[in-house]
């Protein structure tokens, strides 16, 4: 019995496979956190697709609170500003844009204020001086305020009322009154009959840490100093100040200014560490194909009320990219945009001691390449995940236990039923088939006759190599292993004189190309080369065509199929996501063994795009749309008129591989087979075979333990069911077998189980 | 005298027997092993040979829950 090593616990590290620089530039690629197009061109920053999102909802509360972060007087801001957003709504590319404005508008006027004042919040020490008034003013004091400065302001007008209407004369009445209500409830200190004079400035110069002013007074005390609109300050004065006039260009300048006042508070230098400010391209990509063209509601007198402001708001299609969600069954099953999960899977890697709650969903993907093709921007998750699962492999924190059994099944594959001879009467092949491990686990026959197939009408010789590529190996991240099973596969290859490898499976075509210096077809090629044998026939119904994963990027594979499925006959129904788009069957990546709910999500997935049979051309795509229930037919079974029936289960597909190496060691190169042969008889119930599948258990695994009970004695009687139950260490797991005997070497197995731990008797 | 923790108990209560000793299991000490992890647990074992015995339900339920959070480790 094979054997593969336990991980240890020594905590050591070993090499890290990717660096953070690396993973940092992948996780950019993914535009998911993008800014929408609309917030992206507004300078405040805005959050208009949750502002929108809010009233599509009917709450105008929360979405004016959304504003207000935005906008300290959302009244006058929705009265002032230019609205740079609407000409930036992607609607306007089918039809109109949202009327983000009068949207706004409407949640400033309808909108319920909740703010309760701010009695009870700390406040900073340093303070901060404004003078004169004016928009620039105003703004800048709620934002100082925001930020928790004390602040007071310097004004001419002789109370509140006049310093708020000195530069918004535009306000009607009712929304003045508003404003100045909203301005009442703020933190701020007012000194009103100013004369701001050079020496009233500079007399108040050393009271305040921070002084600011309006461009007014700044134009008029210091007409020669210059002025940074970028950071908006005179720097020589330390004076934060504006020069534009205007409602967006004083709501812009304030949030600038607001920030200049931040490093300045803290003596740092005002031009770094700014962020991103203003306005920007957004990179984000929104699939419009679904958008439908609409108007805007349109707007009477005053403006939206409530409900239409609702209706409007409703025609905001929430911009975001999902491509991917769209089309990877796994990246909805984990709810996770690429660009997270990739970075929690990073941080998984780099996990040295405690739980790595994300080797799940990094062992799940099917690292399949489809999101690679469906992203805009190219992510490769598929390339996330491998590199991760190497990266636990190299420090030693990959648990083994998810990849066990398909790392032993390959270790079968190139083990006991591994085969390699040349075509008798030849010692060295010009060709050699190779029709990968899956097609002798579940279309024996159909292997058998292909390859007498190619014996037959190739010149040359054609060698026959029945083994897995190594693809198991490489999806499970254990490249050590992968370095010696191409050693292994190029060392055979030698032997039989390095002939061309015709693959019977893409994935195996994919993984052999990457070995030096070796040639590689298709067995699609070679058929449509020498033409199809006589007698192939397609489906006398139209059927789904799914393309492997394996064939991704490969327009010569998923074309030479076609045109086989076409010579053949078949009529092929259109599908959404075929060709490079297909999504994978489940069995990529391990999926199907480190999370078997996730793969049958794929499954369902790739099968809900048809009702029709399935063809595919990778044996397990055949294997798993069958036994999910659907017709499904490898394109080779049509083409040799080979029925493989319904789906083995794991350990018929074990003695498939066994039986056809041993019937054509017996038929083609005239060998002895190998014994299979028990000596006693050993039956199942069907119930205990769907339980040994259920659980991974072979009847091989079975037969140990027998076998192990026969020799030993050792089991247990269980008066209550009547069961012999005995057990076996097997590798690293322990199986458990309940059976009756029947008579001297007669046994039936009721059922199986395992588990890895170790169990041991304990002293004291 | 100290009592000792241990994670698990099970009782045969006279329902298992050990074939080859012809004797009927007993409560006894046992300890399960992980990846560098131990556990102690009281489970049916044989007087005479020591046999452990392992039951269906605690090796898929408790054991099996067990191991997936050591190899997350
Ligand atoms: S398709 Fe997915 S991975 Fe690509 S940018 Fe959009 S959300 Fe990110
Ligand atoms: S549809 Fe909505 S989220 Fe998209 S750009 Fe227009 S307003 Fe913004
Ligand atoms: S399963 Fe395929 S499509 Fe989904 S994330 Fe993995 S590689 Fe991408
Ligand atoms: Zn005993």
């Amino acid at each position: 019995m094979a054997e593969i090593e336990e991980r240890g616990s020594t905590h050591v590290y070993k090499v890290n496979r990717i660096s953070k620089e690396e993973i940092d530039s992948m996780v950019e690629r993914c535009v998911y956190e993008e800014a929408p197009y609309c917030n992206a061109a507004c300078p405040l920053k805005l959050d208009t697709r949750g502002m929108l999102k809010a009233v599509a909802e009917g709450d105008l509360k929360k979405a004016l609170q959304i504003y207000e972060k935005a906008a300290p007087f959302p009244l006058i801001l929705s009265m002032g500003c230019e609205a740079p957003c609407e000409a930036k709504c992607r609607l306007c590319e089918v039809g109109d844009g949202v009327a983000i404005r009068d949207v706004e508008a409407a949640v400033a006027r309808h909108g319920q204020q909740s703010r309760l004042g701010s009695i009870f919040r700390t406040r900073k020490k340093k303070t901060a001086a404004i003078f004169g008034s004016g928009l620039f003013p105003l703004f800048l004091s709620a934002e100082l305020e925001k930020k928790a400065y004390p602040v007071t302001v310097f004004c001419e007008e002789e109370d509140l009322s006049a310093f708020l209407h000195c530069e918004t004369p535009f306000l009607d009445a009712e929304s003045f009154a508003l404003e100045l209500k909203r301005l009442k409830g703020k933190d701020i200190s007012f000194v009103f009959n100013c004369d701001i004079t050079p020496s009233f400035f500079e007399e108040k110069r050393t009271e305040f840490d921070i002084l600011c002013s309006s461009s007014e007074v700044s134009s008029r005390l210091f007409p020669d100093a210059a002025f940074l609109p970028d950071l908006m300050l005179c720097e020589e004065e330390q004076l934060v100040t504006a020069r534009e006039g205007g409602v967006m260009a004083a709501a812009y300048g304030a949030k600038k200014a607001a920030l200049t006042v931040d490093r300045l508070a803290q003596n740092l230098d005002p031009r770094n560490n700014r962020g991103k400010e203003g306005p920007s391209e957004s990179r984000l990509y929104t699939d419009l194909s679904e958008a439908v063209a609409l108007n805007r509601i349109p707007k009477h007198g005053s403006g939206y009320t409530p409900e239409e402001a609702v209706a409007e708001a409703k025609r905001c299609i929430q911009c975001h990219c999902e491509e991917c969600m769209k089309s990877c069954a796994y990246l909805r099953h984990y709810k996770k945009y690429p660009g997270l999960l990739s970075k929690e899977i990073y941080n998984n890697t780099q996990i040295i001691m405690g739980d790595h709650q994300l080797n799940k969903p990094m062992n799940a993907c099917s690292l399949c390449g489809q999101c690679t093709v469906v992203c805009p921007n190219g992510f490769d998750m598929a390339h996330v995940c491998h590199i991760a699962r190497q990266n636990m492999v190299s420090t030693d924190k990959m648990p083994l236990a998810p990849h066990e059994f398909a790392l032993l099944d390959m270790v079968f594959s190139n083990g006991d039923a591994f085969l390699s001879r040349p075509q008798p009467g030849h010692e060295q092949c010009r060709y050699v088939f190779f029709p990968g491990c899956q097609a002798s686990a579940i279309a024996p026959e159909t292997v058998k006759a292909a390859y007498a197939d190619l014996r037959d009408r190739l010149d040359g010789g054609v060698a026959l190599m029945l083994g897995c590529c190594g693809a198991i190996c490489d999806w499970a991240g254990r490249y050590e292993m992968s370095g010696q099973t191409r050693e292994f596969i190029d060392r055979e290859l030698s032997k039989l004189g390095d002939p061309i490898v015709i693959a019977g499976c893409p994935t195996c075509a994919k993984e052999l190309k990457t070995h030096k210096n070796l040639q590689v077809k298709g067995i699609w090629d070679v058929l449509l080369e020498l033409g199809l044998p006589e007698g192939a026939h397609g489906l006398d119904r139209p059927a789904a065509m799914h393309d492997s994963c394996g064939a991704r990027g490969d327009a010569s594979t998923q074309n030479a199929i076609r045109s086989i499925a076409k010579q053949l006959g078949c009529e092929l129904v259109d599908t959404p996501y075929s060709g490079d788009r297909s999504p994978c069957c489940g069995y990529g990546g391990l999926t199907a063994y480190a999370n078997r709910e996730v793969a049958s999500e794929m499954t369902a997935q790739c099968l809900d795009r048809s009702d029709a049979p399935y063809i595919s051309y990778c044996m397990a795509c055949r294997d798993r749309f069958a036994r999910a229930g659907r017709e499904s037919k490898h394109i080779l079974e049509l083409v040799y008129g080979t029925d493989a029936g319904s789906p083995p289960d794991i350990s018929e597909k074990r003695w498939n591989r066994l039986t056809l190496k041993n019937e054509l060691l017996r038929d083609l190169w005239l060998e002895e087979p190998l014994e299979m042969k028990l000596n006693y008889e050993l039956n199942y119930t069907p119930e205990a075979r769907r339980i040994m599948d259920d659980r991974m258990i072979l009847t091989d695994d079975v037969i140990a333990v027998i076998d192990s009970y026969r020799e030993t004695g050792e089991a247990v009687l269980d008066s209550t069911s009547g069961l012999l139950i005995a057990r076996k260490r097997i590798g690293n797991a322990t199986f458990w077998v309940q059976f009756t005997r029947d008579a001297e070497n007669s046994y039936t197995v009721h059922g199986a189980y395992s588990h890895r731990m170790n169990v041991e008797r304990r002293q004291g | 005298m100290a009592i000792e923790r241990t994670y698990y108990t099970i009782d045969p209560e006279g329902k298992l027997q050990c074939m080859k000793c012809g004797v009927p299991l007993v409560k006894g000490k046992a300890k399960f092993m992980y990846l560098d992890n131990g556990f102690p647990v009281e489970l049916p074992v044989c007087p005479v040979c020591g046999f452990v015995y392992v039951p269906e339900e605690l090796a898929l339920g408790k054991v099996a829950s067990v191991e997936r959070a050591l190899e997350d480790k």
